[in-house]
C-alpha cells in the first residue's frame, strides 16, 4: 500500500470527529471517501494534508511513518490537495498559479517565461490543456480545477486529495474530470475522492470507504456495491419519502418580466431576458450549475440589486428597483443562499438574528416589543429544534445547521405570500433537512408561492412542481415535475436543449 | 504669481515629498500583504523623535538614522504582533499605536531633554545636502534635482527597487500572493505570517527614515506632533497609487507639491490658515476622483466586540 | 426568565480591568525610567483625580465633553463607521454654539437652547458631510473624517483670528465672552462641574436604551455587525449612515457646546484640541467596545488619568505626559484583547485547535 492511515482519532474537546479510522490507498488507485456532512471526511483529509494533527493514530507513506505538522510537510511527502473552494490567485496567470512555491528563477528574478514553458510541458504530459498566459480570473471553473490539479502535480504529488470536485462543474465538465482522473490513475497517480454524489463515486472509484459519525461503516469495492447499499451505510437508516399533495396553483404571486443584468466590462449579460412566474400554492425550482446567474436573480427579486431592464411584480405590486424593505412589505420572505454572508450576524444574539426583516410585527411606534419577541423566538426554537444555549447566545456559537434552522424559522413564521428558499438545506444534517422540507411543503399547501433555488438536483426533484433551468443567465428550459428527470435537467444545465434527447 | 510658481518650488517639493513617499511606500508594502497600516502616522512621529534622540546621543547623523530605523522597527513589530499574531483589528491597533507614539514621544521629550513642545539644539547637525556631480551644473534641472539630503534620493531610488522587487522577483511574487489570497498561500506551504511581518517591519524602517527626514532633513528639531497628519496623507497616497510604487510616487508628488505650495503661500497675503488647509483639502478632492475599494473589506468589523 | 450570565459579565469586566492594570504597569516602568518613585507618583495621581471633592468634580468636568463625544463615537462605531472626526465635529459645535450664544438675542435660556441646537447641528452636519462623501462617492470615511479634523481646526482658527476675534481683549485668538446669562449653572458653588455633566449622564442612559429598545437602534447595531445581513433585512444603509453620522456628530457638537457654555464661556483657539478631548473620547469608546455606559465610565477613567497627571506634574518631577503613556498602552492592551487572546490560546492548546 502506498498510503496507510492507522487508528486515526481526532477529538475537539468532547467532540470526536474521527474515531479510530483506518484508511489505505494503493498506487494508481482511486479511493472514494463518502459520508454525510459532519461525518468526519474533511477532518480525516485535513490530518492527511497536515492542516490538523491527529489526537491518536499513525500515517505511513510507502511504509514509512510520517507526522505532518503543516501542509508543506505533506506536500514534500507527495500529497497534494485540491480544495472544494479553489485555492487560486485570480489576478495571476495560469502559469504563475501552477508554479507558485517552486518558481523557476533567473538570479533573483522570477523567470516567467521558463514557468510558462514548464507548465506547457506539464500540461502535455498529463493531457490537461491550459493556456499558461491566461489570467485565472478569466478561466471557467472547469479550467480552474485543471489548474489546481496541475499545480499539485507540479508539486510532485503522487497522492491527490480531491474535495467535492464536481460541486461547481457542469455535467460535461464532470465527465471530463472523471475521465482525466482515470487517465492519471493509469499514469500512477493515486486519488482520494471526497464526495457525496453516489453515482459519480460509483463511476470513477476502485474502492469506496463510507464514514458515519466519525467511524468507518464500510470499505467496499465499486463492483460489489450499489447506490442503495452506499446510502444505507451513509445514513444508517432508510429515508422516508414525503408525498406531495396535488394542488391546483392559484394566482400569480411573483412575476418576473424580461429581466436583464449586464455583465462587467461589457461581457455577456449575467441575466438575459429572464421571465417567469410563481403562483400561489406551487413550488418552482431553479436548477443550474452555480454561477449561471442564480445569485444575481435572487438579488434582483429580493431588492438587493437593481435590474437593468425588465420588471418584477410581487403580489400584483410593481416593486422593480425598490429597496429590500419594500419587497418585504409586499410579501417577501427570503431564506438566503449564504447564511453567514446574508442571513445572519455572527456577533449578535439569537433573538437579534431572529427578528431581522420582520421588525414591523415585532415593534410598536419604533420600540421593540421585547416580551413578544422572546416568546415567539422561544416557540420557533422549540418547533425547529434549534440547539442553542439561550436566546442570548451569539450567532457564532450556533452550528451551521442550527443557524440555518433559525433562519428558516424566521422566514417561514410570518406567513408571507412569497418565499425564496435558496439552498435551504445546504450543510444541514438529514433530520434538519426533513424539517425544512416539511415546512416548505406545508407552506405550499397553505397556498404560499415558493421559489426554490438549489444546486442539489434531488432536492429540486423532490419538492418542485415546475423546474426552470438556468444556463449562462438564460432560462434554458422549463420542465414540469412529471417530465423532469435528473438526466434531462443535467442536459439543460450543460447548455443542451433537452428537446433533442427525446 | 510668478513668485509663487518658480523652480525652487519644485526643489522644495522634492524635499517635502520624501517623508510622504517613504511612508507611503511602507504603506504600500503592508497593503500588498493585506494589512491596512493606519499606524504610519505614529511610526513616522516615532521616527522623527528617535532620529533627534539618536543625533543627540551619538552626535552622528548616520547613527541617528540607524537608531530611528531600529526604534520604529520595534514599534512596527508591536503593530505586527498585535494585528498578525493576536489577530486584533489592524485599524484599531493602528489607532492605538498612533496614540502611543504621541504620548511616548511627548513623555520622552520631557524625560530626556526636559522640555515641552519642542526640542532644538544648535550643536546638532542635520542630514547633509548632497550635490550630484554633472547634474548640479545643468541649469534649472540641477537646481531642482541636486542639493537634497540623501534620504530624498533614497526615497526615489527605493521606488525603482520596490517596483523591481514586487513585480519581477520571486520574493515580490510571493508577497503579492500572500496579500491576494492568504488561505491559498498558506495551503501551498508559504509562511504567510513571515511575509506579513517582513512587510510590516520594512514599513517601520521606511517610516523611520520618513520621520528622520522630517526632523533632520528639513529642519533640525523635534516638535510634538510634528507629523501633523502626514502619515494619513501618505496612507491616501498609498491607496491612490494602488499600492504600486510608481503610482505611489505619483500621488505622493502631488501631495508634496501641495505641501510645498502651502509653505510657499504663507509668505503672501492669504491667511496662513487657508494655505495650511491646502494639502488636506487637496487630498480630499483627489480622493473624489480615485476610488479605493479594498478598504471596505478591512473596515468591516470595528465595533470592537 | 431573567438570568444574568455571570461568567460572561465577569469576563466583559475582567478584560478592561486587566488592561488597566497592565497600563499602570507600563506607566510604572516609565516612571521608574525617569527616576521617579512609582508609589509617590501613583498616590499623587490618585489625589489629583479624586483626592478631594474639588479634584473629583474637576475630573468629572473634564470627563463631560469626553463622555458626550464618546457617545457619538460609540454610535458611529456601532453602526460600523470609523468616525475619527470627533475633534472637528466638537470644534464646529463649539464655534457655532459660541456664535449663537453671542448673537441670538433674548434671555439666557433662549441663548442656551439656541447654542445647543446650533452646536449639535454644526457638529452633525460636519460629520454627515463625511458620511455623504462615503455613501455618494465611496470615499474612505476613516481618512475623510481625519482630514476634515485638520480643516476644522484651521477654519475655526481663522474665524477666531479674524472675523470673530475679540475686539477689546488680550489679543489672543478667541471670541468675545458670552453673556453670563447664557452660562450653564454650576452644580456646586466654587466647583467647576456644570449642568452639562447631568445631560451627559442622561444622554448615556438614553443611548443605551436606544440601542436596546428601539428599532432604529437595532438596525444600527445590525448594520455595524453585518451590513449585508442588514441590507437583506430591509435596512437602508445610505439613510441610516447619514442618520448615525449626523447623530454622532451632534453628540460631539454638544460636547463642544458645553465647553463653551459651561467652562470657557467663549471659543478659544485650540481649546478643544489641546486637551485632546476627541481622542480621549475615541479611546474611551475603544476601551468599552462601543458600549455607551462602558464608554461613559471609560471617559471618567481617562479624565481621571489626565487630571491625575496634572497632579503628578504639580507635585513630582514626573511629567504630565505619563498619563498619555498609560492611556495609550491601556488602549493597546484592550485593542489586542490580550486577556481574551491568552485565554483562547490556552484553551486552544488544551483541545488542539478550534474546528469550524
Amino acid at each position: 500500500m502506498l498510503l496507510q492511515m492507522k487508528g486515526i482519532t481526532k477529538r475537539y474537546g468532547s467532540l470526536t470527529a474521527n474515531d479510530a479510522i483506518n484508511f489505505t490507498l494503493a498506487e494508481g488507485e482511486v479511493h472514494a471517501l463518502i459520508g454525510e456532512n459532519g461525518a468526519g471526511k474533511s477532518t480525516l483529509m485535513r490530518i492527511l494534508y497536515g492542516e490538523e494533527q491527529p489526537t491518536e493514530g499513525h500515517v505511513f507513506i510507502a511504509g514509512q511513518e510520517h507526522a505532518f505538522s503543516s501542509p508543506s510537510d505533506a506536500i514534500r511527502a507527495g500529497i497534494g490537495m485540491v480544495h472544494q473552494h479553489f485555492m487560486l490567485f485570480p489576478s495571476f496567470t495560469v502559469a504563475e498559479n501552477i508554479v507558485i512555491g517552486r518558481e523557476p528563477r533567473a538570479g533573483m528574478s522570477f523567470d516567467r517565461k521558463a514557468a510558462a514553458e514548464q507548465v506547457k510541458a506539464l500540461s502535455e504530459k498529463y493531457g490537461m490543456p491550459v493556456d499558461p498566459w491566461e489570467k485565472v480570473a478569466d478561466c471557467p471553473v472547469g479550467i480552474q480545477q485543471r489548474i489546481e490539479i496541475l499545480k499539485v502535480l507540479n508539486q510532485g504529488a503522487k497522492i491527490i486529495i480531491m474535495d467535492e470536485p464536481s460541486g461547481a462543474l457542469t455535467p460535461l465538465e464532470v465527465e471530463w474530470l472523471l475521465k482525466a482522473i482515470k487517465r492519471l490513475a493509469k499514469q500512477g497517480i493515486s486519488f482520494i475522492l471526497i464526495s457525496h454524489k453516489l453515482h459519480e463515486v460509483m463511476d470513477s472509484s476502485d474502492r469506496i470507504t463510507v464514514l458515519r459519525d466519525g467511524r468507518v461503516t464500510g470499505t467496499v469495492t465499486a463492483e460489489e456495491t450499489d447506490a442503495v447499499k452506499l446510502s444505507q451505510l451513509m445514513v444508517g437508516r432508510e429515508l422516508v419519502l414525503t408525498e406531495k399533495k396535488r394542488l391546483e396553483p392559484g394566482k400569480n404571486i411573483l412575476e418576473v418580466r424580461d429581466v436583464t443584468l449586464s455583465g462587467s466590462k461589457g461581457g455577456k449579460p449575467v441575466l438575459d431576458r429572464i421571465g417567469f412566474t410563481v403562483r400561489a400554492g406551487e413550488i418552482v425550482g431553479i436548477a443550474g450549475v452555480s454561477g449561471n446567474g442564480q445569485s444575481e436573480l435572487l438579488q434582483v427579486i429580493s431588492g438587493l440589486r437593481n435590474t437593468d431592464t425588465g420588471q418584477v411584480l410581487l403580489d400584483g405590486q410593481d416593486v422593480t428597483g425598490k429597496t429590500p424593505g419594500t419587497f418585504r412589505d409586499a410579501g417577501l420572505a427570503h431564506i438566503p443562499e449564504d447564511r453567514y454572508m446574508w442571513g445572519s450576524a455572527k456577533e449578535e444574539t439569537v433573538t437579534d438574528n431572529a427578528i431581522m426583516g420582520h421588525l414591523r410585527s415585532f415593534s410598536r411606534n419604533g420600540l421593540l416589543r421585547k416580551g413578544q419577541i422572546k416568546e415567539t423566538v422561544a416557540q420557533w426554537i422549540d418547533a425547529y429544534k434549534v440547539k442553542t444555549g439561550s436566546l442570548d447566545t451569539r450567532g457564532k456559537h450556533l452550528s451551521g445547521g442550527n443557524m440555518q434552522k433559525l433562519i428558516v424559522a424566521r422566514e417561514m413564521a410570518h406567513g408571507t405570500p412569497f418565499v425564496i428558499a435558496a439552498e435551504p438545506t445546504r450543510g444541514v444534517d438529514i433530520g434538519a433537512m426533513e424539517t425544512i422540507h416539511d415546512a416548505l411543503l406545508k407552506r405550499r399547501e397553505e397556498n404560499g408561492a415558493i421559489l426554490l433555488v438549489s444546486s442539489e438536483l434531488t432536492e429540486i426533484l423532490k419538492l418542485s412542481d415546475r423546474i426552470l433551468v438556468l444556463f449562462e443567465g438564460r432560462i434554458a428550459g422549463e420542465l414540469s415535475a412529471e417530465e423532469a428527470t435528473e438526466e434531462r435537467i443535467s442536459i439543460l444545465m450543460a447548455g443542451g436543449t433537452g428537446v433533442e434527447t427525446n | 504669481m510668478e513668485a509663487i510658481l518658480d523652480w525652487s518650488l519644485l526643489s522644495s517639493m522634492f524635499r517635502v515629498v520624501a517623508p510622504l513617499l517613504l511612508a507611503a511606500l511602507g504603506g504600500a508594502l503592508c497593503a500588498r500583504v493585506g494589512i491596512f497600516n493606519v499606524a504610519l502616522e505614529g511610526m513616522m512621529l516615532t521616527g522623527a523623535f528617535s532620529a533627534i534622540l539618536g543625533n543627540y546621543w551619538f552626535g552622528n547623523v548616520w547613527l541617528a538614522l540607524l537608531f530611528a530605523c531600529l526604534c520604529v522597527a520595534a514599534v512596527s513589530l508591536l503593530f505586527g504582533y498585535l494585528s498578525i499574531h493576536l489577530q486584533a483589528n489592524a485599524i484599531v491597533v493602528g489607532v492605538a499605536i498612533n496614540f502611543l507614539a504621541t504620548g511616548l514621544t511627548a513623555f520622552c521629550l520631557f524625560a530626556v531633554f526636559n522640555v515641552k513642545g519642542q526640542f532644538y539644539d544648535k550643536s546638532m547637525t542635520g542630514l547633509p545636502k548632497w550635490n550630484i556631480p554633472l547634474i548640479q551644473d545643468i541649469p534649472v534641472v540641477g537646481q531642482i534635482i541636486s542639493g537634497h539630503t540623501p534620504l530624498v534620493y533614497a526615497a526615489f531610488l527605493l521606488v525603482g527597487v520596490l517596483q523591481y522587487v514586487l513585480f519581477k522577483t520571486v520574493l515580490g511574487f510571493r508577497l503579492n500572493a500572500v496579500g491576494e489570497n492568504p488561505a491559498a498561500a498558506k495551503s501551498l506551504g508559504l509562511r504567510v505570517r513571515r511575509y506579513q511581518y517582513g512587510a510590516v517591519i520594512a514599513s517601520g524602517v521606511l517610516c523611520g527614515l520618513a520621520g528622520a527626514q522630517l526632523s533632520l532633513g528639513q529642519v533640525t528639531l523635534f516638535a510634538e506632533n510634528m507629523t501633523a497628519g502626514r502619515g494619513f496623507i501618505a496612507l491616501v497616497a498609498t491607496m491612490l497609487g494602488q499600492s504600486n510604487p510608481l503610482g505611489v510616487m505619483g500621488s505622493s508628488m502631488l501631495f508634496g507639491l501641495m505641501d510645498a505650495l502651502s509653505n510657499r503661500l504663507q509668505g503672501f497675503s492669504v491667511p496662513t490658515h487657508f494655505t495650511m488647509m491646502l494639502p488636506y483639502v487637496m487630498t480630499i478632492i483627489v480622493m473624489l476622483f480615485f476610488k479605493d475599494k479594498s478598504y471596505l473589506r478591512q473596515s468591516g468589523r470595528i465595533a470592537g466586540k | 426568565m431573567k438570568r444574568i450570565n455571570w461568567t460572561a459579565s465577569a469576563q466583559a469586566l475582567l478584560n478592561p480591568l486587566i488592561a488597566v492594570l497592565l497600563g499602570l504597569l507600563v506607566g510604572a516602568i516609565a516612571i521608574w525610567a525617569v527616576g521617579g518613585s512609582v508609589i509617590t507618583t501613583y498616590v499623587e495621581m490618585w489625589n489629583g483625580a479624586f483626592g478631594s471633592f474639588y479634584f473629583t468634580t474637576s475630573t468629572l468636568t473634564r470627563a463631560t465633553p469626553i463622555i458626550l463625544a464618546a457617545l457619538g463615537v460609540s454610535l458611529a462605531f456601532r453602526a460600523g463607521f470609523f468616525n475619527l472626526g470627533a475633534e472637528g465635529q466638537m470644534i464646529f459645535g463649539a464655534l457655532a454654539a459660541a456664535i449663537a450664544a453671542l448673537y441670538v438675542p433674548g434671555p439666557g435660556i433662549v441663548k442656551i437652547i439656541s447654542a445647543m441646537i446650533a452646536g449639535m447641528l454644526a457638529g452633525g452636519l460636519w460629520s454627515a458631510l463625511a458620511g455623504w462623501l462615503d455613501t455618494r462617492f465611496r470615499m474612505n470615511l476613516l481618512i475623510t473624517t481625519l482630514l476634515l479634523n485638520y480643516i476644522a481646526v484651521l477654519f475655526a482658527g481663522y474665524m477666531v483670528s479674524f472675523p470673530l476675534k475679540e475686539k477689546a481683549g488680550s489679543g489672543g485668538a478667541q471670541t468675545a465672552m458670552i453673556d453670563n446669562s447664557a452660562w450653564l449653572p454650576k452644580l456646586f458653588s466654587g466647583m467647576t462641574l456644570h449642568a452639562g455633566f447631568i445631560i451627559a449622564a442622561l444622554a448615556t442612559i438614553l443611548l443605551a436604551l436606544f440601542f436596546r429598545y428601539t428599532t432604529k437602534g437595532y438596525e444600527i447595531r445590525m448594520l455595524g455587525s453585518n451590513p449585508l445581513f442588514a441590507a437583506f433585512g430591509g435596512v437602508r444603509r445610505g439613510k441610516l449612515m447619514l442618520l448615525s453620522m449626523m447623530l454622532s456628530g451632534a453628540l460631539a457638537g454638544l460636547a463642544g457646546t458645553f465647553e463653551v457654555l459651561g467652562t470657557q464661556y467663549r471659543y478659544i483657539d485650540n481649546m478643544l484640541s489641546a486637551p485632546g478631548y476627541a481622542w480621549s473620547a475615541i479611546m474611551a469608546t475603544l476601551l468599552a467596545s462601543s458600549n455607551p455606559i462602558g464608554a461613559a465610565f471609560a471617559a471618567v477613567l481617562l479624565a481621571a488619568l489626565q487630571t491625575g497627571g496634572m497632579g503628578v506634574e504639580r507635585n513630582t518631577e514626573v511629567p504630565l505626559e505619563i498619563s498619555s503613556v498609560i492611556q495609550a498602552s491601556l488602549i493597546l492592551f484592550v485593542s489586542a484583547r490580550i486577556t481574551i487572546s491568552l485565554i483562547k490560546r490556552k484553551k486552544a492548546r488544551a483541545v488542539d485547535g478550534s474546528h469550524s
